[in-house]
C-alpha cells in the first residue's frame, strides 16, 4: 500500500483492495468476483495505473465489502500476481496473495463444445486443478485436460 | 462378498475404477454367470432398470436387458427420443428426475460429454454410462477386459493394437484407461487425422506403454491383440481422405498370415467393412463372444449395483 499509485484514488475505510492486477484485466476480475456494482457499495477501479514493479497495473476497491479468502481464490488463473488487501477503519489488517484453490465453480466454460457444461442443462462449469505447478486444470464433467490459456471466459 | 464397493454408487467413469475394484468385477461376472437361474433370478427381483439412449444402440442396451432379466428384474425405457417428451424439449435434467421415480437403476448413453456425471449428481438410484460423447464407455471397457482374461487367460504382458478411429472412438479412452492398470503394451495404429487426442490420455500418458504407427503391418507380428473400431466416413471433411484409408486396415485372412497364429480379434461392434466376413468363424475371431461377455459381465454390475452382498 506504500506504491504513490494509490493516491490516484481515494483511501477507503472499510474494504478491500485488489492490487497488482495485471494490467487491463480489473474488469474481468470483477467478472469473475461477480462484482456489478448493483450492490451498492462504492467501487473504484483504475486500469493501467503506473506500476514500479509491473510497469503498469490496475487496482480494484471494494468499499464495505470484505472479500474472502475463497472468494479472491478465484482470481489465480486470471491475476495470479494480485494481493488483497483488507483494510478496517483505514488501517491494512490483512494483506493475503492469491492461491489455487482446488476447483473453480462458474467462473470458466469448458473450451469443449461438446461437454455437457455447454449444454442449455442448468449446470455450472466446474474446473478442478489438477496440478498447482504447472497449472494442469480439468474439466469435472467431460474430464478434459486444460491449461488456463484455452478456458473460456 | 465384503467391500462391495460398487452398491448403490454410479458407474460413470473407468477412471473411477481401480485395478482391485476390476478384478472385483471380473471375480463376480465368473460367479454369478455360474450361479444356477433360480439363484440368479433372486439379485433382481422386483426391481426396475430403466434405460434412456440418447444415440443408437444394438449391444448396450440389449445387453443390459438381458442381464437385467436374467436377474428377476425388469426393464422400461426410451431408445427412441423422437418418441418421447425429449422430442418436445425436455432436459436432460428433467428426464433423469422422471425416470429416477419409476427405476431402481439407470442406463444412459447421450452425445455429450460428461452427460453421465451430470446425471449422477441428479439421480438418487445409480446412473451406468452406456457411453457418453467421444469421452466415455467405462462398462464396455470392462467387459473388453474382461474377453481378454477369459480368452487370453490374462491381461498383464499382452502386446496390444488398437486400430482405427482412435480420434472419436469413445471405447478407445475407456479401454487405455482401463488399459492403464495393467502391464501391456499398446500400440496405437490410425491414420494421422484420426490419432489419439493427447489431451484426453493426459492421466496415463506416463503409466502406459504406448506406440503410435500409421501401417498396421509395422507391429502386426508382435500384437497378441487387435482391437479395431470403425473409421466413421461421416468424420473427414474430405471423402476422397475417407476413401484412401477406409480399407487400409482392413482385417482378413490375408492379415491373420502375417500376424501371430493365436492373435485374437477384437471389435465393440458394429463393424463394418474393416473386419471381412470371412475370418468370423476363425479361432481368430472373439467379437461375438466378447457381446456375449458384455451381457454377464453388465448381469454382475447390475447385482453389484443393486445389492450389497450379491453372493
Amino acid at each position: 500500500m506504500s506504491d504513490s499509485s494509490q493516491l490516484l484514488v481515494r483511501r477507503i475505510k472499510d474494504g478491500t483492495v485488489i492490487d497488482h492486477i495485471e494490467s487491463a484485466k480489473a474488469l474481468v476480475v470483477l467478472r469473475a468476483l461477480d462484482i456489478t456494482g448493483r450492490e451498492g457499495n462504492v467501487i473504484t477501479v483504475a486500469l493501467n495505473v503506473p506500476s514500479s514493479k509491473h510497469g503498469k497495473k490496475d487496482i480494484i476497491k471494494v468499499e464495505n465489502r470484505f472479500l474472502e479468502t475463497g472468494e479472491t481464490n478465484k482470481l489465480a488463473l486470471i491475476a495470479p500476481h494480485a494481493s488483497i488487501n483488507i483494510i478496517k477503519d483505514y488501517k491494512l489488517v490483512e494483506k493475503r496473495k492469491i492461491q489455487l484453490p482446488d476447483s473453480i465453480v462458474g467462473i470458466f466454460r469448458c473450451p469443449n463444445l461438446k461437454c455437457i457444461t455447454n449444454s442449455e442443462e442448468h449446470i455450472s462449469s466446474t474446473i478442478d486443478i489438477l496440478d498447482k505447478e504447472e497449472i494442469i486444470l480439468k474439466c469435472r464433467y467431460c474430464a478434459r485436460t486444460l491449461t488456463s490459456d484455452e478456458l473460456v471466459f | 462378498m465384503p467391500n462391495n464397493h460398487l452398491y448403490d454408487h454410479d458407474i460413470v467413469s473407468i477412471k473411477d475404477f481401480t485395478k482391485q475394484d476390476l478384478e472385483f468385477i471380473f471375480r463376480s461376472t465368473d460367479k454369478i454367470s455360474t450361479l444356477r437361474p433360480n439363484e440368479k433370478s433372486e439379485l433382481g427381483k422386483g426391481r426396475t432398470l430403466g434405460y434412456i439412449f440418447y444415440e443408437p444402440s444394438t449391444r448396450t442396451r440389449m445387453s443390459f436387458e438381458a442381464a437385467m432379466a436374467s436377474l428377476g428384474g425388469s426393464s422400461i425405457g426410451i431408445f427412441d427420443p423422437k418418441s418421447s417428451s425429449i422430442e418436445k424439449g425436455e432436459s436432460l435434467a428433467d428426464t433423469i428426475r422422471i425416470i429416477d421415480l419409476y427405476s431402481d437403476v439407470i442406463i444412459l448413453r447421450h452425445p455429450l460429454d460428461g452427460s453421465s456425471r451430470f446425471a449422477g449428481e441428479l439421480s438418487r438410484n445409480p446412473i451406468i454410462n452406456a457411453g457418453s460423447g467421444s469421452e466415455e464407455h467405462p462398462t464396455q471397457a470392462m467387459l473388453d477386459l474382461y474377453t481378454m482374461l477369459k480368452e487370453k487367460k490374462k491381461i498383464n504382458n499382452l502386446t496390444i493394437g488398437i486400430v482405427g478411429d482412435l480420434k472419436y472412438g469413445r471405447t478407445v479412452y475407456s479401454l487405455l484407461y482401463a488399459l492403464a492398470n495393467y502391464n501391456v503394451e499398446v500400440h496405437l495404429i490410425s491414420p494421422s487425422i484420426l490419432g489419439i487426442r493427447k489431451e484426453s490420455i493426459y492421466d496415463i500418458r506416463k503409466k502406459l506403454k504406448l506406440y503410435e504407427h500409421s501401417q498396421l503391418e509395422d507391429i502386426l507380428p508382435k500384437l497378441d491383440v487387435i482391437y479395431v473400431t470403425r473409421i466413421q466416413r461421416e468424420r473427414f471433411p474430405d471423402i476422397q481422405e475417407y476413401e484412401k484409408v477406409k480399407g487400409t486396415y482392413t482385417i482378413d485372412n490375408n492379415i491373420l498370415t502375417k500376424a501371430k497364429p493365436d492373435v485374437s480379434i477384437m471389435h465393440p461392434m458394429p463393424r463394418m467393412e474393416e473386419i471381412s466376413h470371412s475370418i468370423d468363424d476363425t479361432n481368430n475371431a472373439i467379437y461375438f463372444k466378447q457381446a456375449a461377455y458384455g451381457k454377464e459381465l453388465r448381469a454382475a454390475l447390475l447385482a453389484l449395483v443393486l445389492n450389497e452382498n450379491p453372493i
